[in-house]
């Protein structure tokens, strides 16, 4: 069962064909959610948000582009708008006791929370070099992709991972010599 | 693709493995976001806007109370913290988030069709009971819809209403995931729920 | 005008219209009957001062569905007579209280949050500090996240302070049950209750200008009207 043909089942009249698109996408863009925005609650307020989007314009869905790709876009943009409405420092999803993010001098505990340890030094980029580091290492995008998908250019798109790529290295060098 | 991925720094390749890794994916976000669809109008292609309504074609429907008034959805509530995927399998996963919910539409005092769900997998029959129905156990009976969910669709006036479900007629349970009411005082809690309109 | 299909649709969506009003209009019926005799199930003597205290209640200006509403709970749950004109009582005394603290203005909601929330050992004081700002804003939501808290085990002082702390920079509905949901899921998860609050709270941005003085001090706050982003 194809994207496409679910998709035309939907406008079709067969609302269960999405829901059965939304099986098939809702871990992995859960996945993304959660990574770009460092909380489980903002992350499924961006996944119920672009799932009922996609829903609703699915009617300008085009069978030449890729599904997941015209649905990574609404995601994209979903976790930018919140993102920017939050307004506020990075949250960085804790499974125990609450970190304070602004005590710069707390050592990162990774041994057996590494998990925890990732989504704090992914939520240290920045948002954009994320987006790309995201879409780019953990969607596994061409940069084509990307770039249809952020409209931004691909040498831009490259320019962005390479950063975020230095970034993290530089970070883990700091870490090591703490 | 993987090329450039393995001539990465082994750190950044590292952060790029563990971020690959799946997250925990709550199931009563996933379910809410059913039910939503399920309230939305049927997609049509563009350029053909209003060709769903002038084909003639059944409409489909979903609960009466649902149909007519708008439905949001109090939360999941899990006894004893364990949750249920959609194929019945137990899981570890953490509670929902949902608790009381706000309905997000704009200044009116029309009631509002609330369901309140409630996983309770060892029940025979539950019942809904609040201040909106007198406590009594017979007027808002739940329907078992598979995998121990129980569910009910009721029309709540705007405001704060207090409630609690009876299960097997006799045991009283707060819902786990709303906000417990200030102490029933009878040796059982209650839950609230907030739903939205003009007075909140 | 209308499409003759069009028609049939809008007619069917009527239909179901009607059809859902008469289902709730005949469960407001039935619910109706059933309060027309429903302390029925009371003994005599407790049935007489409940009756009393929705007097009292009528005759102060204070809501007596509340009231009611506390002894039809006590009845569904088969609790003994005297429990539940305690109980009664309680509420009566509560809902009076919260009216002295937040004035004629105040809605049943507000009335009821209070009332509970006072139940739960917040002082009169504390709750007319939450009135002196923000007036326009209902007291419902914040003081129904308090109550909550406070039986989750956030120790009381903490949570009326942060609350109200909350509440006097600016902190609006959403932000409450943001802050409810967040602690929740702490507690849940091991944090100790104090703690996943006060942690939450921060994350919570200030709307508004910066907090009045605290309840000891003698000033009171000279507020223009807030600004909201």
């Amino acid at each position: 069962m194809s994207d496409a043909a679910d998709v035309q089942r939907v406008l079709s009249g067969d609302v269960d064909a999405f829901a059965r698109l939304v099986d098939r996408y809702y871990e992995r863009c859960a996945r993304f959610a959660v990574r770009m925005l460092g909380n489980r609650d903002d992350a499924e307020d961006a996944l119920q948000t672009t799932f009922l989007r996609a829903y609703r314009s699915l009617g300008k869905y085009q069978e030449r582009d890729k599904f997941s790709a015209w649905l990574y876009r609404i995601l994209v943009n979903q976790c930018r708008s919140i993102a920017a409405r939050r307004n506020q420092r990075e949250r960085v999803f804790v499974r125990e006791e609450a970190v304070l993010l602004n005590a710069p001098d707390r050592r990162p505990n990774w041994s057996g929370e590494d998990e925890e340890f990732v989504q704090r030094v992914l939520a240290e980029l920045d948002p954009l070099l994320r987006e790309a580091f995201l879409l780019k290492y953990v969607e596994e995008m061409s940069y084509e992709e990307m770039s249809t998908l952020t409209g931004v250019g691909v040498s831009a798109l490259k320019m962005r991972v390479k950063r975020a790529c230095d970034r993290l290295r530089a970070r883990w060098e700091r870490i090591k010599d703490e | 693709m993987s090329d450039e991925l393995n001539s990465l720094d082994p750190y950044v390749q590292w952060i790029a493995s563990e971020a690959r890794l799946s997250v925990a994916v709550d199931p009563a976000a996933r379910t809410r976001l059913l039910d939503a669809l399920r309230t939305e109008p049927v997609p049509h292609r563009r350029g053909r806007v209003l060709a769903w309504l002038l084909e003639p074609r059944p409409l489909a429907l979903p609960p009466l109370a649902a149909a007519a008034l708008a439905a949001s959805a109090v939360g999941i509530g899990m006894l004893g913290g364990l949750a249920i995927h959609r194929d019945g399998r137990p899981s570890t996963a953490q509670p929902p988030s949902a608790g009381a919910a706000i309905s997000q539409l704009p200044d009116s005092i029309a009631p509002r069709a609330i369901k309140f769900v409630l996983i309770a997998p060892q029940a025979s029959h539950v019942s809904l009971v609040g201040d909106f129905n007198g406590w009594n156990a017979s007027a808002n009976p739940m329907k078992a819809q598979g995998a121990g969910m129980w569910t009910v669709f009721v029309p709540l006036q705007p405001g704060m209403h207090t409630y609690s479900f009876v299960i097997d007629g006799s045991h009283f349970v707060a819902d786990p995931a709303a906000p417990i009411a200030p102490d029933d005082g009878y040796g059982h809690r209650s839950s609230v729920v907030l739903v939205g309109g003009s007075s909140l | 005008m209308m499409v003759p299909s069009l028609r049939r649709v809008v007619l069917s969506s009527l239909v179901l219209l009607s059809a859902a009003a008469a289902a709730a209009a005949a469960q407001d019926t039935t619910s109706r009957v059933r309060e027309l005799d429903p302390l029925a199930r009371l003994s005599e003597g407790a049935r007489y001062q409940v009756e009393l205290l929705l007097d009292s209640a009528k005759v102060s200006g204070l809501p007596t569905t509340p009231l009611e509403s506390k002894a039809l709970e006590g009845i569904a749950k088969r609790a003994d007579g005297r429990r539940i004109v305690a109980e009664v009582r309680k509420v009566f005394r509560s809902l009076r209280d919260a009216r002295a603290a937040l004035g004629p203005s105040a809605s049943t909601d507000e009335l009821n949050a209070a009332a509970g929330a006072l139940r739960m050992g917040i002082t009169p004081a504390e709750l007319a500090h939450l009135v002196k700002t923000r007036h326009e804003k209902q007291l419902t939501v914040p003081l129904v996240v308090l109550s909550d808290l406070i039986t989750r085990g956030v120790p009381r002082d903490t949570a009326s302070q942060t609350i109200l702390s909350l509440w006097q920079r600016g902190a609006a509905d959403d932000d409450f049950l943001g802050l409810w949901r967040g602690v929740e899921r702490d507690i849940v998860s091991g944090t100790a209750p104090g703690v996943a609050l006060l942690n939450r709270a921060r994350e919570i941005p200030s709307r508004g200008p910066p907090p009045a003085a605290p309840p000891a001090s003698s000033a009171r706050p000279d507020r223009s009207e807030n600004s909201n982003p």
